[in-house]
Protein backbone atom coordinates (compact mmCIF):
# COMPACT_ATOMS: atom_id res chain seq x y z
CA UNK A 1 0.00 0.00 0.00
CA UNK A 2 1.71 3.17 -1.07
CA UNK A 3 0.18 4.75 1.96
CA UNK A 4 2.14 2.61 4.38
CA UNK A 5 5.30 4.29 2.94
CA UNK A 6 7.27 6.47 4.65
CA UNK A 7 6.77 10.21 2.80
CA UNK A 8 3.10 9.65 2.48
CA UNK A 9 3.01 9.00 5.77
CA UNK A 10 4.96 12.27 6.44
CA UNK A 11 2.61 13.91 3.89
CA UNK A 12 -0.07 12.88 5.90
CA UNK A 13 1.34 12.82 9.36
CA UNK A 14 -1.64 15.76 11.27
CA UNK A 15 -4.64 13.78 8.66
CA UNK A 16 -3.65 10.73 10.36
CA UNK A 17 -3.33 11.95 13.83
CA UNK A 18 -6.23 13.26 13.90
CA UNK A 19 -7.72 9.94 12.42
CA UNK A 20 -6.53 8.17 15.24
CA UNK A 21 -8.12 10.38 17.63
CA UNK A 22 -11.37 10.02 16.19
CA UNK A 23 -11.10 6.63 15.73
CA UNK A 24 -10.07 6.22 19.17
CA UNK A 25 -13.48 8.55 20.46
CA UNK A 26 -15.35 6.56 18.73
CA UNK A 27 -14.63 2.70 20.50
CA UNK A 28 -14.62 4.49 23.34
CA UNK A 29 -18.11 5.51 22.66
CA UNK A 30 -19.38 2.48 21.03
CA UNK A 31 -18.01 0.32 23.83
CA UNK A 32 -18.92 2.77 26.26
CA UNK A 33 -22.49 2.93 25.37
CA UNK A 34 -22.66 -1.10 24.31
CA UNK A 35 -21.77 -1.63 28.12
CA UNK A 36 -24.38 1.38 29.44
CA UNK A 37 -26.80 -0.64 27.15
CA UNK A 38 -26.31 -3.66 28.58
CA UNK A 39 -27.15 -2.21 32.49
CA UNK A 40 -29.64 0.23 32.01
CA UNK A 41 -31.15 1.04 28.53
CA UNK A 42 -33.18 4.12 28.14
CA UNK A 43 -34.32 6.31 24.74
CA UNK A 44 -31.62 8.50 25.22
CA UNK A 45 -29.02 6.28 24.78
CA UNK A 46 -30.64 4.88 21.68
CA UNK A 47 -30.41 8.24 20.59
CA UNK A 48 -26.80 8.48 21.23
CA UNK A 49 -25.80 5.01 20.23
CA UNK A 50 -27.13 5.98 16.40
CA UNK A 51 -25.44 9.19 16.52
CA UNK A 52 -22.15 7.17 17.23
CA UNK A 53 -22.95 4.99 13.73
CA UNK A 54 -23.61 7.52 12.24
CA UNK A 55 -20.46 8.93 13.09
CA UNK A 56 -18.50 5.82 12.27
CA UNK A 57 -20.03 6.26 8.63
CA UNK A 58 -18.49 9.68 8.46
CA UNK A 59 -14.68 8.58 9.68
CA UNK A 60 -14.80 5.87 7.72
CA UNK A 61 -15.75 7.96 4.89
CA UNK A 62 -12.56 10.41 5.54
CA UNK A 63 -10.17 7.53 6.04
CA UNK A 64 -11.25 6.00 2.48
CA UNK A 65 -10.09 9.57 1.29
CA UNK A 66 -7.19 9.51 2.28
CA UNK A 67 -6.14 5.93 1.47
CA UNK A 68 -7.83 5.73 -2.05
CA UNK A 69 -8.49 8.94 -3.70
CA UNK A 70 -10.17 12.39 -3.70
CA UNK A 71 -12.71 11.41 -5.82
CA UNK A 72 -14.30 9.44 -4.04
CA UNK A 73 -14.82 12.02 -1.36
CA UNK A 74 -16.51 13.90 -4.20
CA UNK A 75 -19.08 11.23 -4.75
CA UNK A 76 -19.87 10.73 -1.25
CA UNK A 77 -20.75 14.50 -0.33
CA UNK A 78 -23.02 14.13 -3.98
CA UNK A 79 -24.89 11.11 -2.88
CA UNK A 80 -25.10 13.18 1.05
CA UNK A 81 -26.81 15.98 -0.59
CA UNK A 82 -28.87 14.36 -2.51
CA UNK A 83 -29.78 11.71 0.36
CA UNK A 84 -30.23 15.45 2.21
CA UNK A 85 -31.95 16.83 -0.31
CA UNK A 86 -34.63 14.23 -1.06
CA UNK A 87 -35.19 13.75 2.49
CA UNK A 88 -36.03 17.71 2.62
CA UNK A 89 -38.19 17.51 -0.42
CA UNK A 90 -39.82 14.44 0.80
CA UNK A 91 -40.92 15.82 4.04
CA UNK A 92 -42.00 19.11 2.84
CA UNK A 93 -45.59 19.79 3.07
CA UNK A 94 -44.64 23.48 1.11
CA UNK A 95 -44.19 21.71 -2.32
CA UNK A 96 -47.05 21.09 -4.05
CA UNK A 97 -47.98 17.89 -5.67
CA UNK A 98 -47.45 19.28 -9.38
CA UNK A 99 -43.45 20.23 -8.60
CA UNK A 100 -42.48 16.25 -8.71
CA UNK A 101 -40.82 17.52 -12.46
CA UNK A 102 -39.37 20.02 -10.83
CA UNK A 103 -37.69 18.92 -8.14
CA UNK A 104 -35.85 16.50 -10.89
CA UNK A 105 -33.94 19.48 -11.49
CA UNK A 106 -32.60 19.75 -8.31
CA UNK A 107 -31.23 16.39 -8.36
CA UNK A 108 -29.81 17.13 -11.41
CA UNK A 109 -27.69 20.02 -10.21
CA UNK A 110 -25.94 18.14 -7.48
CA UNK A 111 -23.44 16.29 -10.21
CA UNK A 112 -23.00 19.71 -11.85
CA UNK A 113 -22.56 21.53 -8.55
CA UNK A 114 -19.67 18.82 -7.64
CA UNK A 115 -18.18 18.84 -10.36
CA UNK A 116 -17.50 22.47 -10.35
CA UNK A 117 -16.11 21.65 -6.58
CA UNK A 118 -14.09 19.07 -8.23
CA UNK A 119 -12.79 21.27 -11.12
CA UNK A 120 -11.58 24.17 -8.63
CA UNK A 121 -13.74 26.56 -10.75
CA UNK A 122 -14.27 28.83 -7.72
CA UNK A 123 -16.72 31.55 -9.68
CA UNK A 124 -18.98 29.44 -11.09
CA UNK A 125 -19.17 26.79 -8.15
CA UNK A 126 -20.23 30.25 -5.77
CA UNK A 127 -22.85 31.43 -8.26
CA UNK A 128 -24.38 28.61 -9.75
CA UNK A 129 -26.78 27.53 -7.46
CA UNK A 130 -27.62 30.98 -5.42
CA UNK A 131 -27.51 32.87 -8.91
CA UNK A 132 -28.19 30.20 -11.65
CA UNK A 133 -30.40 27.90 -10.34
CA UNK A 134 -32.49 30.55 -8.17
CA UNK A 135 -33.81 31.93 -11.78
CA UNK A 136 -33.67 28.28 -13.45
CA UNK A 137 -36.04 26.16 -10.67
CA UNK A 138 -38.75 29.40 -10.93
CA UNK A 139 -38.51 29.76 -14.39
CA UNK A 140 -39.16 25.92 -14.91
CA UNK A 141 -42.28 26.44 -12.54
CA UNK A 142 -43.25 28.76 -14.43
CA UNK A 143 -43.06 26.50 -17.68
CA UNK A 144 -45.51 23.92 -15.77
CA UNK A 145 -48.36 26.65 -16.11
CA UNK A 146 -49.83 26.10 -12.94
CA UNK A 147 -49.73 29.44 -11.12
CA UNK A 148 -51.64 28.59 -7.92
CA UNK A 149 -49.16 29.04 -4.79
CA UNK A 150 -46.10 29.28 -7.29
CA UNK A 151 -44.50 31.81 -4.55
CA UNK A 152 -44.45 29.06 -2.09
CA UNK A 153 -42.83 26.62 -4.40
CA UNK A 154 -40.42 29.61 -6.27
CA UNK A 155 -39.10 30.43 -2.42
CA UNK A 156 -38.97 26.92 -0.89
CA UNK A 157 -37.13 24.78 -3.70
CA UNK A 158 -34.06 26.87 -4.14
CA UNK A 159 -33.64 27.26 -0.21
CA UNK A 160 -33.78 23.57 0.40
CA UNK A 161 -31.14 23.64 -2.55
CA UNK A 162 -28.96 26.22 -0.63
CA UNK A 163 -29.17 23.88 3.14
CA UNK A 164 -28.39 20.65 1.34
CA UNK A 165 -26.40 21.16 -1.62
CA UNK A 166 -24.55 24.45 -1.87
CA UNK A 167 -23.32 24.22 1.80
CA UNK A 168 -22.72 20.62 1.80
CA UNK A 169 -20.60 21.27 -1.64
CA UNK A 170 -17.82 23.26 -0.05
CA UNK A 171 -16.82 20.59 2.07
CA UNK A 172 -15.96 18.80 -1.32
CA UNK A 173 -14.53 21.97 -2.11
CA UNK A 174 -12.13 22.70 0.28
CA UNK A 175 -10.10 19.38 -1.36
CA UNK A 176 -9.29 21.21 -4.28
CA UNK A 177 -7.88 24.74 -2.89
CA UNK A 178 -4.14 24.86 -4.21
CA UNK A 179 -1.28 23.74 -1.50
CA UNK A 180 0.32 26.54 0.62
CA UNK A 181 3.74 26.12 1.14
CA UNK A 182 4.72 25.31 4.47
CA UNK A 183 1.62 23.26 4.88
CA UNK A 184 1.08 19.96 4.85
CA UNK A 185 -2.62 18.67 5.30
CA UNK A 186 -4.39 20.67 2.49
CA UNK A 187 -7.44 20.37 1.78
CA UNK A 188 -8.03 17.22 4.08
CA UNK A 189 -6.77 18.69 6.75
CA UNK A 190 -9.54 21.62 6.68
CA UNK A 191 -12.62 19.37 6.10
CA UNK A 192 -11.27 17.28 8.90
CA UNK A 193 -11.29 20.25 10.88
CA UNK A 194 -14.73 21.88 10.30
CA UNK A 195 -16.82 18.64 10.45
CA UNK A 196 -14.81 17.46 13.39
CA UNK A 197 -15.64 20.93 15.54
CA UNK A 198 -19.48 21.16 14.35
CA UNK A 199 -19.86 17.58 15.44
CA UNK A 200 -18.16 17.72 18.54
CA UNK A 201 -19.50 20.93 19.02
CA UNK A 202 -23.06 18.93 18.90
CA UNK A 203 -21.95 16.72 21.59
CA UNK A 204 -20.35 19.73 24.16
CA UNK A 205 -23.47 21.53 23.83
CA UNK A 206 -25.58 18.05 24.62
CA UNK A 207 -23.12 17.21 27.61
CA UNK A 208 -22.65 20.72 28.94
CA UNK A 209 -26.70 21.01 28.72
CA UNK A 210 -26.87 17.93 30.33
CA UNK A 211 -24.63 18.68 33.51
CA UNK A 212 -25.70 22.19 33.96
CA UNK A 213 -28.99 22.79 31.77
CA UNK A 214 -31.46 25.66 33.62
CA UNK A 215 -32.29 28.32 30.98
CA UNK A 216 -33.48 27.27 27.89
CA UNK A 217 -32.83 29.51 24.49
CA UNK A 218 -36.10 28.90 22.37
CA UNK A 219 -37.88 26.16 24.07
CA UNK A 220 -40.61 26.07 21.17
CA UNK A 221 -38.18 24.58 18.61
CA UNK A 222 -35.64 22.73 20.52
CA UNK A 223 -36.23 22.22 24.02
CA UNK A 224 -33.07 20.76 25.02
CA UNK A 225 -30.99 23.82 23.95
CA UNK A 226 -30.30 25.92 27.28
CA UNK A 227 -28.06 28.95 27.58
CA UNK A 228 -25.72 27.09 29.94
CA UNK A 229 -24.90 24.12 26.93
CA UNK A 230 -24.66 26.59 24.50
CA UNK A 231 -21.89 28.24 26.23
CA UNK A 232 -20.24 25.84 27.83
CA UNK A 233 -20.27 24.10 24.05
CA UNK A 234 -18.50 27.11 22.58
CA UNK A 235 -16.28 27.45 24.93
CA UNK A 236 -14.93 23.88 24.62
CA UNK A 237 -15.16 24.07 20.68
CA UNK A 238 -13.02 27.18 20.67
CA UNK A 239 -10.19 25.35 22.95
CA UNK A 240 -10.52 22.44 20.61
CA UNK A 241 -10.21 24.57 17.56
CA UNK A 242 -6.90 26.19 18.95
CA UNK A 243 -4.96 22.84 19.83
CA UNK A 244 -6.22 21.13 16.35
CA UNK A 245 -4.79 24.20 14.70
CA UNK A 246 -2.05 22.04 13.43
CA UNK A 247 -4.33 20.93 10.76
CA UNK A 248 -5.01 24.43 9.17
CA UNK A 249 -2.81 27.09 7.89
CA UNK A 250 -4.40 29.34 10.77
CA UNK A 251 -2.45 32.04 13.21
CA UNK A 252 -3.27 31.25 17.00
CA UNK A 253 -5.96 34.20 17.00
CA UNK A 254 -8.05 33.15 14.41
CA UNK A 255 -8.31 29.11 15.31
CA UNK A 256 -9.82 30.42 18.50
CA UNK A 257 -12.43 32.63 16.54
CA UNK A 258 -13.11 30.29 13.89
CA UNK A 259 -14.07 27.83 16.78
CA UNK A 260 -16.33 30.60 18.44
CA UNK A 261 -17.76 31.32 14.49
CA UNK A 262 -18.18 27.14 13.87
CA UNK A 263 -19.61 26.91 17.22
CA UNK A 264 -22.53 29.37 17.04
CA UNK A 265 -23.29 28.60 13.60
CA UNK A 266 -23.64 24.95 14.71
CA UNK A 267 -26.20 26.23 16.74
CA UNK A 268 -27.84 28.21 14.03
CA UNK A 269 -28.38 25.84 11.59
CA UNK A 270 -29.49 23.02 14.21
CA UNK A 271 -32.16 25.40 15.33
CA UNK A 272 -33.18 26.20 11.73
CA UNK A 273 -33.33 22.92 11.05
CA UNK A 274 -35.11 21.78 13.94
CA UNK A 275 -38.14 25.07 12.86
CA UNK A 276 -38.20 23.18 9.63
CA UNK A 277 -38.80 19.88 11.29
CA UNK A 278 -41.37 20.95 13.46
CA UNK A 279 -43.37 22.97 10.91
CA UNK A 280 -43.89 19.58 9.49
CA UNK A 281 -45.17 17.95 13.24
CA UNK A 282 -41.93 15.82 13.62
CA UNK A 283 -39.77 15.90 16.60
CA UNK A 284 -36.59 14.45 17.01
CA UNK A 285 -36.31 13.00 13.46
CA UNK A 286 -36.02 14.27 9.75
CA UNK A 287 -38.27 10.85 8.94
CA UNK A 288 -41.71 9.79 9.05
CA UNK A 289 -41.57 6.98 11.06
CA UNK A 290 -40.26 7.38 14.57
CA UNK A 291 -36.97 5.95 16.08
CA UNK A 292 -35.59 6.06 12.76
CA UNK A 293 -33.10 9.43 12.07
CA UNK A 294 -32.59 10.46 8.86
CA UNK A 295 -29.56 12.49 7.24
CA UNK A 296 -31.18 15.99 7.79
CA UNK A 297 -30.47 15.19 11.76
CA UNK A 298 -26.90 14.39 10.71
CA UNK A 299 -25.61 17.62 8.66
CA UNK A 300 -28.29 20.07 10.58
CA UNK A 301 -25.26 22.07 11.76
CA UNK A 302 -22.83 21.20 8.90
CA UNK A 303 -25.22 23.35 6.92
CA UNK A 304 -24.08 26.37 8.22
CA UNK A 305 -21.03 25.77 9.52
CA UNK A 306 -19.12 24.76 6.14
CA UNK A 307 -19.80 27.45 3.74
CA UNK A 308 -19.04 30.00 6.61
CA UNK A 309 -15.80 28.76 7.62
CA UNK A 310 -14.90 28.13 3.54
CA UNK A 311 -15.26 31.49 3.28
CA UNK A 312 -13.49 32.74 6.06
CA UNK A 313 -10.65 30.56 5.81
CA UNK A 314 -10.55 31.31 1.74
CA UNK A 315 -10.52 34.87 2.18
CA UNK A 316 -7.72 34.59 4.99
CA UNK A 317 -5.40 32.00 3.33
CA UNK A 318 -6.27 31.52 -0.48
CA UNK A 319 -7.84 34.61 -1.87
CA UNK B 1 -30.30 -20.11 -14.33
CA UNK B 2 -33.70 -17.90 -14.36
CA UNK B 3 -33.12 -17.79 -10.41
CA UNK B 4 -29.56 -16.98 -10.95
CA UNK B 5 -30.98 -14.12 -12.85
CA UNK B 6 -33.90 -12.84 -10.97
CA UNK B 7 -31.57 -13.01 -7.87
CA UNK B 8 -29.15 -10.58 -9.54
CA UNK B 9 -31.58 -8.56 -10.60
CA UNK B 10 -33.40 -7.84 -7.81
CA UNK B 11 -31.31 -8.46 -4.79
CA UNK B 12 -28.35 -6.38 -6.50
CA UNK B 13 -29.18 -4.11 -9.32
CA UNK B 14 -33.12 -3.48 -8.37
CA UNK B 15 -32.31 -3.42 -4.33
CA UNK B 16 -29.26 -0.68 -4.93
CA UNK B 17 -31.01 1.18 -7.25
CA UNK B 18 -34.11 1.31 -4.58
CA UNK B 19 -31.99 1.85 -1.97
CA UNK B 20 -29.59 4.61 -3.21
CA UNK B 21 -31.40 6.71 -5.79
CA UNK B 22 -34.70 6.30 -5.00
CA UNK B 23 -34.56 6.31 -1.56
CA UNK B 24 -36.68 3.40 -0.49
CA UNK B 25 -35.93 2.50 3.54
CA UNK B 26 -37.01 -1.07 4.56
CA UNK B 27 -38.41 -1.10 8.17
CA UNK B 28 -38.80 -4.98 9.54
CA UNK B 29 -37.54 -6.34 6.48
CA UNK B 30 -36.10 -9.64 8.72
CA UNK B 31 -39.70 -11.27 9.75
CA UNK B 32 -39.61 -12.15 5.75
CA UNK B 33 -36.40 -14.08 5.48
CA UNK B 34 -37.80 -16.74 7.85
CA UNK B 35 -40.89 -17.60 5.98
CA UNK B 36 -40.94 -20.62 3.46
CA UNK B 37 -44.40 -20.07 1.78
CA UNK B 38 -46.22 -16.45 2.39
CA UNK B 39 -48.76 -14.22 0.88
CA UNK B 40 -47.75 -10.41 1.07
CA UNK B 41 -50.33 -8.41 1.29
CA UNK B 42 -49.65 -4.50 0.27
CA UNK B 43 -51.48 -1.33 -0.19
CA UNK B 44 -50.93 -0.65 -4.19
CA UNK B 45 -49.87 3.14 -6.07
CA UNK B 46 -47.14 2.23 -8.23
CA UNK B 47 -45.35 0.23 -10.72
CA UNK B 48 -42.48 0.22 -8.18
CA UNK B 49 -44.73 -1.48 -5.42
CA UNK B 50 -43.80 -4.91 -6.90
CA UNK B 51 -40.16 -4.37 -7.94
CA UNK B 52 -39.54 -2.79 -3.99
CA UNK B 53 -41.22 -5.85 -2.56
CA UNK B 54 -39.34 -8.63 -4.66
CA UNK B 55 -35.98 -6.55 -3.92
CA UNK B 56 -36.80 -7.45 -0.04
CA UNK B 57 -37.32 -11.42 -0.96
CA UNK B 58 -34.04 -13.81 -0.13
CA UNK B 59 -32.67 -15.80 -3.46
CA UNK B 60 -34.54 -18.90 -2.77
CA UNK B 61 -37.72 -16.66 -1.88
CA UNK B 62 -37.14 -15.05 -5.35
CA UNK B 63 -38.07 -17.69 -8.20
CA UNK B 64 -40.98 -19.32 -6.21
CA UNK B 65 -42.73 -15.80 -5.73
CA UNK B 66 -45.66 -14.76 -7.93
CA UNK B 67 -46.84 -11.27 -8.11
CA UNK B 68 -50.19 -11.27 -9.66
CA UNK B 69 -50.68 -8.79 -11.95
CA UNK B 70 -53.25 -7.41 -14.02
CA UNK B 71 -53.86 -9.30 -17.58
CA UNK B 72 -56.00 -6.79 -18.96
CA UNK B 73 -53.53 -4.53 -18.18
CA UNK B 74 -49.94 -6.00 -18.42
CA UNK B 75 -51.15 -8.92 -20.96
CA UNK B 76 -52.61 -6.61 -23.28
CA UNK B 77 -49.84 -7.37 -26.19
CA UNK B 78 -47.36 -10.26 -26.57
CA UNK B 79 -44.54 -7.91 -25.85
CA UNK B 80 -45.54 -6.62 -22.81
CA UNK B 81 -46.75 -9.66 -21.50
CA UNK B 82 -43.61 -11.63 -22.02
CA UNK B 83 -41.49 -8.39 -20.68
CA UNK B 84 -43.75 -8.81 -17.46
CA UNK B 85 -43.65 -12.75 -16.73
CA UNK B 86 -39.41 -12.37 -17.60
CA UNK B 87 -38.77 -9.77 -15.24
CA UNK B 88 -41.52 -10.33 -12.54
CA UNK B 89 -42.63 -14.02 -12.88
CA UNK B 90 -46.52 -12.54 -12.62
CA UNK B 91 -49.34 -14.51 -12.79
CA UNK B 92 -51.40 -12.29 -15.26
CA UNK B 93 -54.77 -12.66 -14.30
CA UNK B 94 -58.05 -11.28 -15.69
CA UNK B 95 -59.62 -8.41 -13.88
CA UNK B 96 -63.21 -8.46 -15.51
CA UNK B 97 -65.25 -11.94 -15.97
CA UNK B 98 -64.69 -12.89 -20.13
CA UNK B 99 -65.99 -16.69 -19.77
CA UNK B 100 -63.14 -18.26 -21.56
CA UNK B 101 -59.96 -17.55 -19.20
CA UNK B 102 -59.58 -19.45 -16.09
CA UNK B 103 -61.01 -18.19 -12.78
CA UNK B 104 -58.14 -15.60 -11.28
CA UNK B 105 -58.74 -17.17 -7.81
CA UNK B 106 -58.42 -20.99 -9.37
CA UNK B 107 -54.93 -20.16 -10.37
CA UNK B 108 -53.96 -18.40 -7.45
CA UNK B 109 -54.85 -21.16 -5.32
CA UNK B 110 -53.48 -23.65 -7.30
CA UNK B 111 -49.94 -21.91 -7.33
CA UNK B 112 -50.27 -21.74 -3.49
CA UNK B 113 -50.62 -25.54 -3.69
CA UNK B 114 -47.75 -26.01 -5.52
CA UNK B 115 -45.94 -25.21 -2.43
CA UNK B 116 -45.13 -20.90 -4.45
CA UNK B 117 -45.64 -17.88 -2.64
CA UNK B 118 -48.18 -14.65 -3.98
CA UNK B 119 -47.49 -10.86 -3.79
CA UNK B 120 -51.14 -9.32 -3.90
CA UNK B 121 -52.43 -5.92 -3.95
CA UNK B 122 -56.22 -6.49 -3.07
CA UNK B 123 -57.09 -2.98 -3.85
CA UNK B 124 -56.86 -3.74 -7.40
CA UNK B 125 -55.52 -1.01 -8.76
CA UNK B 126 -53.12 2.19 -8.23
CA UNK B 127 -55.11 4.32 -6.51
CA UNK B 128 -53.88 8.08 -4.93
CA UNK B 129 -51.17 8.56 -3.12
CA UNK B 130 -51.34 7.76 0.74
CA UNK B 131 -55.26 6.82 -0.36
CA UNK B 132 -56.29 3.39 0.51
CA UNK B 133 -59.62 1.68 -2.04
CA UNK B 134 -61.50 -1.00 -0.59
CA UNK B 135 -60.04 -4.27 -0.77
CA UNK B 136 -61.41 -6.79 -3.05
CA UNK B 137 -62.47 -10.11 -1.93
CA UNK B 138 -59.90 -12.44 -3.34
CA UNK B 139 -57.43 -12.29 -0.65
CA UNK B 140 -60.35 -13.54 1.65
CA UNK B 141 -61.23 -16.74 -0.31
CA UNK B 142 -57.42 -17.72 -0.95
CA UNK B 143 -57.09 -17.40 2.97
CA UNK B 144 -60.17 -19.33 3.52
CA UNK B 145 -59.21 -22.51 1.13
CA UNK B 146 -55.49 -22.24 2.56
CA UNK B 147 -56.24 -21.67 6.05
CA UNK B 148 -52.43 -22.60 6.73
CA UNK B 149 -50.80 -20.00 4.67
CA UNK B 150 -49.02 -17.18 6.45
CA UNK B 151 -49.82 -13.85 5.22
CA UNK B 152 -47.35 -10.61 5.45
CA UNK B 153 -49.09 -7.50 5.75
CA UNK B 154 -47.12 -4.85 4.22
CA UNK B 155 -47.81 -1.26 4.08
CA UNK B 156 -45.77 1.19 1.67
CA UNK B 157 -45.44 5.12 1.95
CA UNK B 158 -44.11 7.48 -0.83
CA UNK B 159 -44.36 5.39 -4.23
CA UNK B 160 -47.40 7.28 -5.73
CA UNK B 161 -44.92 10.35 -5.85
CA UNK B 162 -42.28 8.66 -6.78
CA UNK B 163 -43.46 7.12 -9.92
CA UNK B 164 -47.48 7.85 -10.02
CA UNK B 165 -50.01 6.16 -11.80
CA UNK B 166 -50.27 7.69 -15.43
CA UNK B 167 -46.62 9.37 -15.29
CA UNK B 168 -43.32 8.06 -16.70
CA UNK B 169 -40.63 10.28 -15.30
CA UNK B 170 -39.39 8.65 -11.89
CA UNK B 171 -38.83 11.42 -9.12
CA UNK B 172 -37.16 10.22 -6.31
CA UNK B 173 -38.31 10.60 -3.35
CA UNK B 174 -38.23 9.34 1.02
CA UNK B 175 -39.69 5.96 0.66
CA UNK B 176 -40.75 3.46 3.32
CA UNK B 177 -41.79 -0.10 3.05
CA UNK B 178 -43.38 -1.40 6.25
CA UNK B 179 -43.61 -4.83 7.14
CA UNK B 180 -45.93 -5.94 9.65
CA UNK B 181 -45.81 -9.29 11.28
CA UNK B 182 -46.50 -12.69 9.95
CA UNK B 183 -50.06 -14.73 10.57
CA UNK B 184 -52.21 -17.29 9.32
CA UNK B 185 -55.60 -15.88 10.03
CA UNK B 186 -58.26 -16.33 12.68
CA UNK B 187 -61.37 -15.32 11.05
CA UNK B 188 -64.04 -18.32 9.11
CA UNK B 189 -65.47 -15.93 7.08
CA UNK B 190 -64.70 -14.26 3.72
CA UNK B 191 -65.47 -10.83 4.43
CA UNK B 192 -64.07 -11.06 8.50
CA UNK B 193 -60.64 -12.56 6.98
CA UNK B 194 -60.63 -9.25 3.93
CA UNK B 195 -61.52 -7.04 7.03
CA UNK B 196 -58.64 -8.52 9.08
CA UNK B 197 -56.16 -8.16 6.82
CA UNK B 198 -57.35 -4.64 5.96
CA UNK B 199 -57.24 -3.62 9.21
CA UNK B 200 -53.69 -5.26 9.73
CA UNK B 201 -52.89 -2.82 7.03
CA UNK B 202 -54.42 0.03 7.89
CA UNK B 203 -52.72 -0.43 11.93
CA UNK B 204 -49.24 -0.16 9.86
CA UNK B 205 -50.24 2.99 8.21
CA UNK B 206 -51.08 5.10 11.25
CA UNK B 207 -47.48 4.21 12.91
CA UNK B 208 -46.31 6.95 10.15
CA UNK B 209 -46.58 10.41 11.48
CA UNK B 210 -48.51 12.03 9.43
CA UNK B 211 -47.48 15.37 7.75
CA UNK B 212 -49.92 17.85 9.28
CA UNK B 213 -51.77 18.95 5.45
CA UNK B 214 -53.14 14.85 5.54
CA UNK B 215 -54.61 14.50 8.86
CA UNK B 216 -56.78 17.73 8.00
CA UNK B 217 -59.12 14.68 6.01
Amino acid sequence: MHFLQSDKFEQNREVIILISIILGILVFATVLFFIWGKIKPTNQLKELKMRTNSWWVMASMFVLATLLHPVVSFVAFGLLSFAAMRELASISKNVRDDDRRVIIWCYIAIPIQYFFAYKGWFNIFIIFIPVIMHVWIPFMLVIRGITTEIGRSMGVLPTQMMLTIFSLSHLAYLLSLPEIPGFNAGGRGLLLYVVFLTEINDVFQFVWGKLLGRHKIIEKISPNKTWEGFIGGILSTAALAYFLRFLTPLTEIESVLIGLTIACSGFVGDVIVSAIKRDIGLKDTGTLIPGHGGILDRIDSLSLTAPIFFYIVYNLHYA
Amino acid sequence: MRSAFLAFLYSILMRGFLRIIVGVKYINKEVISKEKQFIIVSNHNSHLDTMALMSSLTFRQLSKTHPIAAGDYFGDSVAKSFITRLFTNAILIRRTKDGNSENPIDMMSRALSEGRSLILFPEGSRGEPEKMQEFKKGIGILLQKHPDIKYIPVYMRGMGKVLPKGEKLLVPFDTYVLFGQPSTTKAAEISEIVQEVEGKIMALRATFIQPVEETKD
